[in-house]
């Protein structure tokens, strides 16, 4: 069974006492809850579609042609439209739109010139499109869901390898560590930018979308992990030297056991505390990289992008900024609420396992 | 004494354990700590020997020697006439049964992470022994051995009190029935009050489970209570060994003499008679010539500083290595 220490539930406990982080916390998870549905709420296909008796759900379904819905097309339906001819027809068919019936693709210019439009509920652009007439609420919002997934990939597969390589250097020690000592000294000199310059001209074109993502996503790995490993290397190094693990070696316990059941539960809760803020700092940089033009591939939402596009219009179209701006600011703030929070109750002064 | 005639448990023979002190860019070691050098020593079954030394003499690192928690640089170690020095890590693991250790500080030795029933079946589940029920079954037995209540096994260490946590630290080291434990000073961390009830459990395991200790300490007063023989350690040396009754009546090396004579007694009539050694122990990386300690011998001759003296027998089992004393 999966139960925690008591000192855990107590820092768990100090945790929710810290009213800012917590509330932080269950915001940031209920918002990642709605991204992760976000097709739902913010999505240019209908959520129900109640056409001659039956109901469809297209959502998460393969594409509909219009001609499934008694229109003369068979590219896929314009859900918009079809919305406001049933209701013009007055029949018992009808369609129902998810709160922002846009998705982020998609250019939306009524007049057939692409130019940003301002906020306007009329339109259902609550915060007004962008420069190519996208709607800046959709992308904002599919924009924060990649930036925040793509994050917490980039946090995992970074701990993981500065986990186990750290580990590794502090516990055998000896030549193994010094070598490895040396290769992150200069591995962790490589010039990170020009790493991902060099990368992204080289591949071709023909790569996909999602691969290219995950190239990305491995380049920002291969050039983080190192700062973990100091951490786990000094504490294993702490950790090997006390008694608890030669009371393991002396019962036979063996290397894999005494590192996995021994030194990582007791350098883990150090852990804890860096990951909201390798969060934050993942968030900044892959927005920088967009920013620079150098982070997700085009035409990937992203918030690094739209803030490019806002400084770009800032006279002409100040709503781009503005709400790229506030959008990144709350989410790097409930992070870093939340890092706070948790170095606060998980502080080693106050809850020592020594005596 | 007549022990010495049966087959000894374990017998040390010439053990060096060297630190090698790593200095410079390709880590090079020029010098080393000799923190074991040259020592011999034989325990019997069923016996304790009682190893005693100030801090820093070496006789923790010859009980982690003894143990196989280092490789020793030099020697034999042999148990049960098996020479178990350069022993494999493969062949190692089985071998630990027969020596287990008991530590100074039990919140150090205990994993704070994990439960006393969880610390208490990691020997049987690392050494493959018996299904989860046998464990728990184990484990309260355990509990029962040492003095604890059933219930300790699902609270964690620092729920305990100190001489209770060295109980668990004891119920640990006995419960792959090992035939050598090495308490490695087991009752300098803890309360005057309750160090006599952690003796008196040691004393009773040793004949119910026919133990045999090599218990470490730097206080005399406590090890001649718990043991059959006694070995005097300095800076990597044994100076002396005689069994217990003699050695604290008539130690010959001047280093046991002063230690004894350090030993409180509880009477106000009685007047000291304080060998006050000066200075701290040498290092053990540069140690004097000679005798390792005529600089702070009250009785050095010219020939000390020169002729490292070796254990010489005494009589009735007492050997010492001063060039000075006489049976």
């Amino acid at each position: 069974m999966f139960h925690f220490n008591p000192q855990t539930v107590k820092k768990l406990q100090r945790f929710r006492q810290i009213k800012r982080g917590y509330y932080s916390f269950l915001a940031l998870a209920g918002l990642l809850v709605l991204l992760i549905f976000g097709e739902l709420l913010v999505n240019s296909r209908a959520l129900i579609v109640s056409f001659e008796g039956e109901l469809y759900f297209p959502t998460y379904a393969a594409f509909h042609p219009g001609t499934d819905f008694g229109l003369d097309y068979s590219y896929e339906t314009n859900y918009r439209e079809l919305k406001h001819q049933f209701a013009s027809q007055g029949g018992d068919n009808w369609v129902l739109m998810p709160l922002v019936p846009y998705n982020p693709y998609e250019n939306h210019a009524p007049g057939g010139i692409f130019t940003p439009l301002p906020p306007s509920t009329e339109m259902q652009h609550y915060l007004g499109t962008d420069t190519t007439s996208r709607d800046i609420l959709a992308r904002l919002f599919y924009g924060t869901r990649i930036a925040l997934l793509f994050s917490l990939v980039f946090m995992a597969s970074v701990y993981l390898i500065g986990i186990s390589i750290g580990c590794a250097m502090g516990y055998f020690g000896g030549v193994f560590d010094l070598v490895f000592q040396r290769i992150i000294e200069i591995w962790s000199n490589i010039p990170f930018l020009y790493m991902v310059i060099i990368v992204f001209s080289v591949i071709p074109g023909s790569v996909s979308l999602p691969l290219r993502i995950a190239i990305l996503l491995i380049v920002m790995v291969l050039f983080s992990w190192t700062g973990m490993t100091y951490y786990m290397r000094t504490e294993t190094y702490k950790e090997k030297s006390r008694d608890y693990i030669a009371a393991a070696r002396i019962i036979g316990a063996s290397n894999s056991r005494i590192i996995f059941r021994h030194i990582m539960p007791n350098i883990l809760s150090t852990l804890v505390t860096f990951m909201p803020f390798t969060i934050v700092g993942a968030i900044s940089s892959i927005t920088a990289l967009d920013f620079l033009g150098f982070g997700l591939p085009v035409p990937t939402s992203s918030l690094g992008e739209l803030l490019k596009q806002g400084t770009a219009n800032l006279r002409t179209a100040p709503w781009i900024v503005i709400s790229a701006f506030s959008t990144l600011v709350a989410l790097l703030t409930l992070v870093t609420f939340i890092g706070e929070a948790i170095r606060e109750s998980f502080d080693p002064k106050i809850f020592s396992i020594y005596q | 004494m007549a022990s010495a005639m049966t087959n000894p448990l374990l017998q040390v023979d010439n053990l060096n354990m060297y630190f090698p002190v790593r200095e410079g860019l390709m880590l090079r070691a020029k010098t080393f700590n000799r923190a074991v050098d040259g020592v011999s020593l034989q325990i019997n079954p069923g016996e304790t020997l009682g190893l005693v030394g100030e801090s820093g003499c070496g006789k923790s690192t010859l009980g982690r020697c003894i143990a196989r928690l280092y490789k020793p640089s030099a020697g034999t170690i042999r148990f049960q006439g098996e020479d178990i020095t350069h022993m494999s890590a493969r062949a190692l693991r089985p071998f630990r049964q027969n020596i287990q250790m008991i530590f100074q500080d039990p919140m150090e030795s205990l994993n704070a992470r994990h439960t006393v029933g969880d610390i208490l079946a990691e020997p049987f589940i690392v050494q493959g022994i018996g299904d989860s029920a046998f464990r728990s079954k184990r484990v309260a037995e355990l509990l029962n051995t040492v003095g604890l209540p059933a219930r300790s096994a699902t609270r964690y260490p620092f729920e305990f009190s100190g001489g209770q946590r060295q109980r668990i630290g004891i119920a640990r080291a006995i419960a792959l029935n090992p035939k050598l434990v090495i308490c490695d000073e087991p009752v300098s961390a803890l309360d005057v009050s309750i160090q006599s009830q952690i003796l008196n459990l040691l004393v009773d395991l040793q004949s119910e489970f026919n133990l045999s200790y090599l218990f470490i300490a730097h206080d005399l007063a406590v090890v001649k209570h718990i043991s059959d023989r006694v070995a005097v350690m300095y800076l990597g040396n044994i100076v002396e060994t005689a069994d217990s009754e003699i050695i604290y009546r008539d130690a010959k090396h001047p280093y046991t003499q002063s230690l004894i004579a350090a030993i409180p007694v509880p009477d106000p009539q009685r007047r000291a008679q304080r060998i006050i050694i000066q200075g701290d122990v040498p290092s053990a990386i540069n140690p004097p010539t000679g005798c390792h300690f005529h600089p702070r011998c009250p009785r050095a001759e010219a020939r000390c500083k020169a002729e490292k003296p070796v254990l010489r027998e005494l009589g009735n089992t007492q050997f010492a290595a001063c060039h000075l004393a006489s049976g």
